[in-house]
């Protein structure tokens, strides 16, 4: 549960989980409504809100948990169609593509949604971003981004 | 010798049809728990890609024109829509109602019906998914993510044992592995055997065997193949008539009356409430709805 309020606090974000919904199975969280938990076994392999797991002192989000944090106060920034394209090919965010912008702070991690503010990923602030002047600078490094579903695909068949 | 898939074709001309090459068009079903039809519609077509509404879904578009794949857009990435082929999507339309529900899909991945039945029960209520093969796991548990599922528990164990469990249902989904068709598989003719046909039909009744045992009193359970051979279609349905206490239940969709006549056998009449698809505008399949007697 520290693993995700931590992750959580780094986008000046807070989310109410009811921690007695929360399931951890080996290193992976999971959010279950309250029929779910009464009813199914525990020895589940996927269920309910899957929050995201925890590697060594890491924790990596579920894209799930991302849109809960997005639904709530915390840093944002909404790009244009061509930015959210190449975001969701891997690349990072260079200050001309930021339409809005909430929350701006260097070293901060802010979520990046797109036109229609649906979340993408998110990713780390490497300048002050309303201070920034230079259009084509990057300004945030992208560290997850919805791609990562077919990059998974990829990884798993090259593995069987 | 005859060839393997003059045999097979022989087999449908003595059914009634007579075969033909089909080129199958890809399909979409919009997920309306995570945006409108008319929003990912319009989203879609401002991206140029041409759809074409599929008039027995209601949530279904083939695509008809698309300078790149479907399965690389943000709208499918934010599970706006399933690529998911047309005939496919009807088993799970066929369930008299599913609010409220507590259902088994016991053979799930790769989880495109779930994230269906997920999409018609609003995401609430309570899904068991099971999948047998491990390495299909993942792939089924990213559907479910990328689709924005959160009422489903996803389990790795056989349909067969799907009472290990200790639930009751009300509604069950068999989407059993099946022969499939030469439609989806180009090499279809020169794979497939009778023996594998059998083999699967075998499996398929023990599937069946116990998804009625975890089936409450008057549940449904829909059942459905892409294979066009009887022995996993009308025939299995034929046998669970008279083994399991099961009764064919009246459906409306796309598709032809079940086959009562096969290779001179005749079947129950009831039978004829089930829906045979030809390969056509969609794949071959073969769907029924049985509902569990008291």
């Amino acid at each position: 549960m520290k693993a995700i309020n931590d992750f959580v606090a780094q986008f000046n974000a807070s989310i109410p989980l009811d921690t007695s919904r929360i399931v951890r199975n080996r290193n992976r969280y999971y959010l279950l409504s309250k029929k779910l938990k009464q009813q199914v076994p525990k020895a589940f392999f996927y269920a309910g809100a899957y929050l995201g797991a925890v590697k060594g002192a890491s924790f990596f989000p579920s894209f799930l948990l991302l849109a809960m944090i997005a639904e709530r106060k915390a840093n944002k920034l909404v790009i244009d169609k061509k930015t959210a394209w190449l975001f969701i090919c891997g690349r990072d965010i260079f200050k001309k593509g930021i339409l809005q912008v909430n929350g701006s702070r260097k070293g901060n991690y802010t979520l990046i949604l797109n036109e229609h503010n649906e979340c993408l990923g998110f990713g780390k602030i490497l300048h002050n971003i309303r201070e920034e002047n230079d259009a084509n600078k990057v300004v945030v490094k992208n560290i997850l981004d919805i791609g990562d579903f077919l990059r998974r695909e990829t990884r798993q068949s090259s593995r069987r | 010798m005859m060839s393997s898939k003059q045999f097979f074709v022989n087999r449908y001309q003595i059914l009634g049809w007579t075969y033909k090459e089909v080129k199958l068009k890809q399909a979409i079903r919009i997920n309306t728990m995570n945006a409108s039809r008319d929003t990912v519609v319009s989203r879609l077509e401002s991206l140029g890609i041409a759809l074409e509404k599929i008039p027995f879904l209601e949530d279904g578009y083939w695509i008809r024109k698309s300078k790149f794949s479907v399965g690389a857009t943000a709208e499918y990435l934010l599970g706006l829509y399933s690529i998911q082929e047309a005939a496919a999507q009807i088993p799970v339309t066929l369930f008299t109602e599913l609010e409220d529900k507590t259902v088994l899909d016991a053979c799930a991945s790769p989880g495109g019906k779930t994230v269906q039945l997920a999409n018609l029960m609003k995401n609430r209520d309570v899904i068991v998914a099971l999948e047998l093969k491990q390495r299909k796991m993942f792939a089924l548990a990213n559907q479910l993510e990328r689709s924005r599922v959160t009422n489903t528990a996803v389990y790795n164990m056989d349909a067969r044992e799907a009472s290990k469990l200790s639930m009751k249902f009300d509604c069950v989904l068999l989407d059993v592995p099946c022969s499939g068709n030469y439609v989806t598989d180009k090499g279809w003719f020169s794979k497939r055997t009778i023996e594998d046909v059998y083999k699967n039909a075998r499996r398929q009744r023990q599937i069946l065997t116990e998804a009625v045992k975890v089936t409450k009193d008057g549940g449904e359970i829909v059942y459905a193949t892409c294979s066009l051979e009887p022995e996993e279609n009308e025939l299995n349905i034929d046998w669970a008539i008279g083994a399991l206490n099961v009764k064919v239940e009246e459906i409306n969709c796309h598709g032809e009356k079940g086959l009562t006549n096969v290779f001179g056998k005749e079947l129950d009449r009831s039978i004829e409430k089930c829906r045979r698809i030809w390969p056509d505008q969609t794949q071959g399949f073969f769907v029924c709805k049985l509902r569990k007697q008291a």
